[in-house]
């Protein structure tokens, strides 16, 4: 209950800030204006509207979440609000929680708007519904849950424009798991090693990126609905390690 | 927290993450199909885009490359398209029409200043649509257009063949972009026109008898689809027509039963009882005898050509040709090195310094031949090369079918006191083509129009052939 | 009656990361608070009282030495329940309404409804925070408005003791003074607070025993009484002296002497009933003996300069 009551003040003073509801309108509103572009033939057109719908509402996740995890424990402790929270019976690691919940719930807030305009888009421009789409708004929810948990974890210790970094080049790196796959069956060791590290330790942000096939529908995953559950449950173990790992250095951090 | 719980929680940490790289593990080889095709882009793209693709946004990047290639097809900047081609099917190997502008813009919009194509571009064009095939094998539509340009910019009929073929057996794209319809019908259309290109009719025959028998299904199941029904009539028109010829031109006969099933019974205009006007002389001495088979009557074509260059680089062909007005001769120049490019990956950086001169002339009362001029692009024809072929030939497998009349399909009732040559075809069973061909082995300073091209130059359609059979293996 | 707060060889130290040297911020503390009492900690801005408190909290930890606050050891959520914490210049979500902040801090304590809105309406009623106020958002609000959601926020468990970082700092005068008050009916329900404070006026008045630190070191912990009751005392008498004059005169500095009246300001204590013996042998009348009483500010003074600080 402490968690959850930390998570919705948290929720209630992300969404009262206005970075972040500017932030809304503009990629709302890019994805709004997504249907100008249809001088091309109806399936690149289709195609185009989708990766862009897509993009917008991955940039616009991305840069909530990042703004969001990364300033909410930092702020805290910048403005002394944490002393009157954890001067009560509150847990540091139900502040933790609570916080991290609490970007969450923003996140979720955010894209899901975002979301239902991309879908409205997509409704208005091909009339029928194109609920595929779902999968890729929800995956990219469950990415930026890991990113949030990670900017949380690296928000116990570093400073906010460090952690703004750090994050972001993880994000990247991460993002390449595809690559770095590759790179696992590299012949050169050095590179084999380093590649295995990097893809099996950093978390793989890449593993969410399925626009290929949304975009695509001619592309073919088989068990695409066990894939997409395999992503989910690797976004909430990796999650839950990075919590974890929040919660043992917050928990001795002086504040 | 307790010292207890602490622990706990750092023993808990272990097996989650091994859990991680475990699922990991399990998903990899499932990334792997996902983005297989993909290349990962960064050299090359402008500062905007750059960031893209490592935010996982390829297609998005892909997206806006692709509108910004549309912005120079409509400013005319042909140069810039290609690059940006290539960036695009890197980037998302799904843009399936993308591969096919890219490749269409590369075989049909590069031209010299009287419209002839750069025909350098064909080999690298077909390349890009075999790698867009790669990347989607399930849809019928690259290999449809394969199929196409093979036929159309190529005249490579086997090949085209091979691919309408492979197309038939794919999918199309329903409203929601799935590949779950069959492919249309157009596929078994051109597939069939293909093979009657090769001469083998029979089997053109059997190609427009599934196609109706696909048409007559779909009709029975919607009775009131006119694009369906109309195209079901194209069918009947086009096997009938056929068959017709068939018998017409290779046979004194006419399969009186298969053409009264196919048409109706009577002619409106004459009275006469289906099939009349086209078989049976209905006038003069033979009246009502059936009109015996085209190829039985020999022609003699009388091919030839005195080719000069009137200026640097300009040629006339002079040709002459006993057949009616039409027909279509084949004009060509080359290095005498030149070979397609047998490429194994696709490049739009074509080799600048070959030179293919590629043209068709008509026939008008027995002559062909207008003035090819090559001065005007020296980038397009650099002649760089000491030696180059100029080859005229006439294909009646590439000629309107009024044409064929005269002597098939395969040129069975060609004659010619020269310039007669066959072609065998690979395929088992299909017939040999019957062409005519002039080929001359001239320098550069010919080209230049430093010394006269006589008949000493003229290479025996046999050598030619040995020739060409090393460098198009 | 076991010690509210029991502080036992507290330290503190810093690392001083440019000097590469240790600033001990609390030394070897040593304190104890009674239940029932309102304790004043008073020190010099960097006297490490904010630290203290903040080890007793929870919120750091020390390096060494250990407490125990309400008979917890430190750390123990379980004394979080009973306790709570107005911090130096507090700063609250300031987005948030007074209520909402205030329903937030109630649920932080498990309180639930229909409880916690009559929790939240009483203690925002105790600090006589403008109800007009309650519904608008903390930016809107004044130092001295703030403050009193502060300790409204402290007060919403009805805790058994408050720890009061520098209350009064930064109010004006008549906030000030309503502060003082409500610190003051605090005490008088009978809940112990910690006050930290350099405002000594303020500490004086509400406080019955305070300590004083310096450089995180304890120099004096007493009752106000105590602590200010001084070594001088003042007598007065009515009568002639006579010789006995010059006696006295060599045991005090000052004595004035008004025909009959005689005053000595500021005797000391040692020579007291001598003096008075000197008085008396001469046949004059003692009016008044009265110990001498120093504020509370002149014993801070006297006491940090005594440690060479200041
Ligand atoms: N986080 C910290 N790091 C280093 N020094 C600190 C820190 N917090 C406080 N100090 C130092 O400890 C001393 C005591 O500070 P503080 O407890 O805030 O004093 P007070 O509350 O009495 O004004 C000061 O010298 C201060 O500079
Ligand atoms: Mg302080």
């Amino acid at each position: 209950m402490v968690t959850l009551a930390i998570a919705k003040q948290t929720l209630d003073d992300m969404l009262r800030r206005k970075v972040l509801l500017i932030l809304l309108i503009v990629t709302v509103g890019m994805i709004a204006i997504g249907p100008s572009v249809s001088f091309l033939s109806p399936r690149e057109s289709s195609s185009i509207l989708r990766s862009l719908g897509l993009a917008m509402i991955m940039i616009g996740g991305l840069l909530i979440t990042i703004l969001s995890s990364i300033q909410v424990i930092p702020t805290e402790i910048e403005r002394r609000t944490i002393y009157t929270v954890l001067s009560k019976p509150v847990q540091r690691y139900e502040f933790v929680l609570g916080k991290f919940l609490g970007g969450l719930f923003t996140v979720f807030v955010m894209i899901a708007a975002m979301g239902v305009v991309f879908l409205g888009v997509l409704w208005y421009q091909e009339k029928h519904l194109a609920a595929e789409m779902v999968k890729g708004v929800m995956l990219t929810f469950f990415q930026m849950m890991l990113l949030g948990a990670m900017a949380i974890f690296f928000s116990t210790f570093l400073t906010p424009v460090v952690n703004f970094f750090v994050t972001f080049a993880i994000f990247i790196v991460g993002n390449l798991s595809s690559v770095t796959e590759s790179l696992t069956n590299n012949p050169n060791p050095a590179t084999k090693i380093m590649a295995n590290i990097i893809h099996f330790v950093l978390p793989n942000f890449g593993n969410f990126n399925i626009q290929n096939k949304l975009i695509n529908p001619t592309v073919e995953i088989s068990n695409e609905n066990v894939f997409i559950m395999q992503n989910i449950v690797y976004a909430l173990i990796y999650s839950a390690v990075l919590l974890i790992l929040a919660i043992l250095v917050f928990d001795k951090r002086e504040v | 927290m307790s010292v207890a719980t602490r622990r706990k929680l750092i023993m808990a940490l272990a097996p989650l993450f091994l859990l991680t790289i475990l699922i990991q593990h399990i998903m990899d080889p499932k990334i792997a199909e996902i983005h297989k095709g993909e290349h990962t882009v960064f050299s090359g793209l402008s500062n905007e885009f750059i960031l893209g693709p490592m935010l996982g946004l390829s297609q998005a990047v892909a997206g806006l490359l692709w509108i910004r290639a549309d912005e120079f097809f409509d400013s005319g900047d042909y140069d810039a398209i290609l690059p940006l081609v290539r960036m695009v099917t890197w980037l998302d190997p799904h843009e399936i029409d993308v591969y096919i502008t890219g490749a269409w813009h590369m075989s049909y919009n590069f031209t010299d200043s009287d419209q002839r194509g750069d025909r350098r571009y064909i080999p690298a064009a077909q390349k890009l649509l075999e790698e867009g095939y790669e990347n989607n094998p399930t849809v019928y539509d690259i290999p449809f257009e394969i199929g196409w340009e093979s036929s159309d910019k190529m005249k490579n009929y086997i090949r085209a063949e091979k691919w309408f073929r492979i197309a038939t057996t794919l999918k199309s794209q329903d409203s929601s972009g799935h590949a779950t319809k069959s492919a249309p019908i157009f596929v078994w259309h051109q597939l069939a026109h293909s093979l009657e290109h090769q001469g083998r009719i029979k089997e053109a025959l059997a190609v427009w008898q599934q196609a109706l028998a696909i048409s007559n299904a779909k009709l029975k199941l919607n009775p009131k689809d006119f694009s369906t029904r109309n195209l079901r009539d194209t069918e009947e028109h086009n096997w009938e027509i056929n068959l017709k010829r068939l018998y017409s031109r290779y046979t004194h006969e006419i399969n009186f039963a298969i053409d009264r099933k196919m048409t109706k019974s009577f002619n409106p205009q004459t009275g006469q009882p289906y099939p009349d006007d086209a078989y049976i002389f209905t006038k003069g001495p033979d009246a009502g005898k059936p009109r015996p088979a085209a190829t039985s009557n020999p022609w003699n074509c009388a091919f030839n050509c005195h080719p000069v260059f009137i200026q640097p680089k300009v040629l006339m062909p002079n040709g002459q040709f006993n057949v009616g007005n039409g027909a279509r001769v084949t004009i060509e120049l080359f290095d005498y090195d030149w070979h397609p490019e047998k490429l194994t990956h696709f490049t739009f950086d074509i080799d600048e310094s070959q030179t293919i001169m590629w043209d068709q002339h008509s026939v008008i009362n027995g002559k062909w031949g207008r003035k090819i001029d090559m001065s005007r692009d020296p980038t397009m024809y650099s002649f760089s090369r000491p030696y180059y072929w100029l080859v005229f030939y006439f294909d009646p497998r590439q000629t309107s079918p009024f044409i064929q009349d005269k002597f098939g399909w395969s040129g069975e009732g060609m004659t010619d006191k020269h310039y007669l040559w066959t072609v065998k075809s690979p395929i088992p069973g299909a017939p040999p083509d019957r062409i005519l061909q002039k080929v001359y082995k001239i320098s550069r300073a010919q080209v230049l129009g430093l010394e006269p091209i006589t008949e000493k130059d003229v290479v025996p359609n046999a050598v030619f052939a040995k020739q060409e059979g090393e460098v198009f293996p | 009656m076991p010690a509210a707060v029991s502080i036992q060889g507290l330290t503190k130290k810093y690392l001083d990361v440019f000097n590469k040297s240790e600033i001990t911020a609390v030394d070897n503390l040593e304190i104890d608070v009674e239940e029932g009492e309102i304790f004043g900690f008073l020190g010099r801005n960097g006297a490490g009282k904010t630290t203290t408190i903040k080890m007793l909290l929870g919120l750091i930890f020390p390096t060494s030495g250990t407490a125990t606050v309400l008979g917890h050891p430190l750390g123990d959520t379980a004394t979080k329940t009973q306790t709570s914490y107005l911090p130096e210049n507090p700063y609250f979500y300031e987005n948030m309404t007074g209520w909402d902040v205030m329903d937030f801090y109630a649920k932080l304590f498990h309180i639930s409804e229909p409880v916690r809105s009559k929790r939240v309406k009483e203690c925002l009623e105790d600090v006589h925070l403008d109800p007009k106020a309650w519904q608008r958002p903390l930016h809107g609000y004044s130092k001295g408005m703030l403050q009193r959601i502060g300790i409204a926020q402290a007060l919403i468990n009805d805790p058994k003791l408050l720890f009061l970082d520098e209350p009064t700092s930064g109010l004006d005068p008549i906030a000030h003074s309503e502060l003082r008050e409500i610190i003051v009916n605090v005490g008088k329900k009978g809940k112990t607070v910690f006050l930290s404070s350099h405002q000594l006026p303020d500490v004086e008045l509400v406080c019955s025993r305070v300590a004083i630190i310096h450089q995180g070191k304890l120099l004096t912990t007493g009752t106000i009484n105590d602590l200010t009751a001084g070594e001088k005392v003042e007598i007065r008498a009515e009568g002639k002296l006579n010789g006995a004059l010059e006696k006295i005169k060599s045991m005090a500095d000052i004595v004035e002497v008004n025909d009959t009246h005689i005053r000595i300001p500021s005797a000391d204590e040692r020579n007291v009933t001598d003096i008075l013996d000197i008085i008396r042998s001469a046949k004059a009348t003692i009016i008044a003996v009265m110990p001498h009483r120093r504020t509370l500010e002149e014993v801070f003074v006297d006491t940090v300069l005594k440690e060479g600080g200041i």
